[in-house]
């Protein structure tokens, strides 16, 4: 017969959940503001790239892809009201100007011959840089206090990592000569440059900062 | 190589050339041996793309203009599906002509499912010889007529495969696998 | 990347051709339409017709490359206006799911084109639908294209979904039935955008339902959908009272579709 009254732990044995965190809840939905300004920009592009690319796979999974981003500003655009904001569209902005030199230049690509830049400056530039931003926040933020970011962070993770595979391997099967790698190399690195200036999606910090400070020697 | 003659001789709605028609016919006939004269009439008019023999002998053909057309570019002649109508008309003909479909009713009487089972013969026999194809649209006619069923497919698979069946064997196959 | 892209510069690869609207319009045979052209008196497709399993085919891959197009028009939607400045967000991301249900219908329709036989690029394309969504007003933009031409689309789909079922197809009836539901779900996410967008803009209400009568025109040769026994593509009332259409607007496209037919005979 089961003991109604015998007194369990409130966290299990096997939850090891911490509740300090890292952010408080005004850098919370600073941060999540940023995300969702990212997320609508992304949307944005990969649908209007639909039309110039002539290759049908390709088409096909930028149109996917696009819901992805879409529905990742939504949960944010949810979450920023939970968080205080309720005027959502104050913290959807971009963490620098920075950040809006590297979208106008990963959005700039329309010609039908430059498919490779396009999916570079996405898949092998902002999405790994996306992946690393909530990746850092998931883990830094309280498991406790702030579970609905997480929850919705791991929902977007799932699908920002299933998206960056495609991608990948989109940009792998197009990627034919040494002057096609040539192209996607130089793009990547002119993306990378205006991203380490903007400090990453959220700005600077948005993987925090893994360097110690020395002590005063004696 | 075989003499054919094409009606109308110029085109107002499509922009076919009767001596190309022409040129392409005399192709499929020869690559089938047939060696006499054929007439061939078009009716530019129609889009469609039916077609038929009018004649046996002499050997006379009728088509729309669209059985000749390119359906990725309307208006313009297309060879592979001239070389499809033509190679499924003279087969015909010379089916009828090996003593194999003497049984055969004529052209007129034959329903839908019959015409699908015999252009299944003809054109799996077209496409060893290089001339036609299109595989999987004969079997989506066929089974539109036939039934979506492993039955039917495997009833496709032997017209299809066979090299020079009768009409009796053809009518048995398809019924055999009809819906009933 | 711009903004409003061009239809003439629609990326394809090299299987596909452009036809342009002056060909075909030029075409005295009558323009292609459901499978066939004009000029056929076509009758209702069903697989009893000889050529039925062909015209099928054909009207499968209109759907098909309709699609792409439905795919690049809801794409350009999300790029093409600002947020806050021109349209909701909320507008967008409607949008980007329609992206999304377009790319599935062009996996499906890739599908279809294979189970019937069909080659990718087999037929001409015409630029029409996606012309009607590069209006630069997002309203009248959304209105063209979910209302009249995903409007047509349900029309089609449920034509497509009888033909597989009197055929025996399940594999088209099955597909049909799914791209149906989408369909239902894009004309009244027009239907209710048409609605909040314009609540307190009569004149704006006004236009863009005349550019909605205007695709519905474009797209109603000889009046081939309609609710006659024999018309090619029958008007399918239940879906589109489901979809938001009042009893009134289905009636004015069926009278459309009637007087286009007359014309037509005469």
């Amino acid at each position: 017969m089961t003991q109604t009254k015998r007194p369990r732990e409130p966290f299990a044995p096997w939850d090891r959940r911490a509740l300090p965190g890292l952010f408080d809840v005004e850098e919370t939905a600073k941060r999540v503001g940023h995300y969702k300004w990212v997320e609508i920009k992304l949307f944005e592009a990969l649908g209007g790239w639909v039309a110039t690319v002539p290759e049908l796979d390709v088409k096909m999974r930028l149109g996917t892809h696009c819901y992805h981003h879409a529905w990742h500003a939504d949960l944010f655009d949810k979450r920023l009201p939970e968080l205080r904001e309720m005027k959502t569209d104050r913290l959807t902005v971009p963490a620098n100007d920075h950040m809006v030199a590297f979208i106008d230049a990963m959005t700039e690509p329309e010609g039908p011959e430059m498919t490779i830049e396009k999916l570079v400056g996405v898949y092998r530039v902002l999405i790994p840089h996306k992946i690393a931003a909530y990746t850092y926040h998931r883990n830094a933020t309280s498991e406790i206090t702030d579970m609905p970011t997480v929850r919705i962070l791991d929902f977007i993770l799932q699908d920002e990592f299933n998206d960056w595979r495609e991608g990948e391997m989109l940009i792998q099967s197009m990627i034919e000569s040494d002057e096609e790698i040539d192209r996607a190399m130089v793009h990547q690195t002119r993306l990378e440059k205006l991203m380490l200036a903007a400090g990453g999606i959220a700005g600077p910090g948005s993987i925090g900062d893994p360097y110690v400070d020395l002590p005063e020697e004696n | 190589m075989t003499q054919v003659s094409v009606t109308p001789e110029s085109f107002e709605m499509v922009f076919y050339d009767a001596a190309v028609i022409g040129e392409v016919v005399g192709e499929v006939a020869e690559r089938l041996g047939v060696e006499e004269s054929i007439k061939l009439e078009i009716d530019e008019e129609s889009p469609l793309g039916r077609s038929k023999v009018t004649s046996y002998d002499p050997i006379e053909l009728w088509v729309d203009g669209g059985a000749l057309e390119n359906t990725k570019r309307p208006r313009q002649f297309g060879s592979a599906r001239t070389r499809d109508t033509i190679g499924r008309l003279l087969l015909r003909i010379l089916d009828r002509r090996s003593g194999r479909f003497d049984e055969t009713p004529a052209d007129d009487e034959l329903n839908l499912m019959q015409f699908a089972a015999w252009d299944v013969h003809c054109v799996g026999r077209l496409e060893r010889l290089g001339i036609g194809g299109q595989r999987q649209r004969r079997l989506y006619q066929f089974r539109n007529r036939h039934g979506f069923t492993d039955l039917a497919d495997a009833a496709f698979q032997q017209l299809w495969e066979s090299s020079e069946l009768s009409w009796t064997e053809i009518e048995r196959i398809s019924e055999g696998c009809r819906i009933s | 990347m711009r903004k409003i892209f061009p239809a003439e510069e629609l990326a394809r690869d090299a299987r596909f051709i452009r036809q342009t609207n002056e060909q075909r319009l030029g075409d005295p045979r009558g323009a292609r339409v459901a499978g066939g052209n004009t000029n056929e008196r076509l009758a209702k497709l069903t697989p009893e017709l000889a050529n039925g399993p062909d015209r099928a085919r054909a009207l499968m891959h209109g759907i098909f490359v309709g699609e792409i197009q439905a795919l690049e028009g809801a794409g350009r939607t999300c790029w093409d206006f600002e947020v806050g400045e021109d349209v909701p967000l909320a507008l967008k991301l409607d949008m980007a799911r329609q992206c999304w249900d377009e790319a599935r219908h062009c996996e499906i329709s890739v599908s279809l084109a294979e189970h019937m036989g069909t080659e990718l690029g087999e037929f001409a394309e015409n630029g029409l639908l996606y012309e009607a969504a590069c209006n630069p007003d997002p309203v009248l933009r959304l209105t063209g294209v979910n209302r009249a031409l995903e409007g047509l689309a349900i029309d089609v789909f449920n034509t497509m979904k009888e033909f597989g079922n009197l055929a025996g197809d399940p594999v088209l009836e099955f597909c049909e039935d799914w791209m149906l539901a989408d369909e239902v779900t894009h004309v009244k996410m027009g239907s209710d955008w048409l609605r909040r967008l314009t609540e307190n803009d009569k004149e704006r209400l006004d236009k863009a339902l005349e550019f909605q009568k205007v695709v519905d025109r474009l797209f109603s040769f000889n009046g081939f959908r309609g609710e006659d026994d024999d018309s090619p593509i029958q008007l399918t009332r239940r879906f589109r009272e489901l979809a938001g259409f009042s009893d009134d607007e289905i009636d004015e496209i069926a009278d459309m579709s009637r007087e286009a037919r007359v014309e037509a005979a005469s």
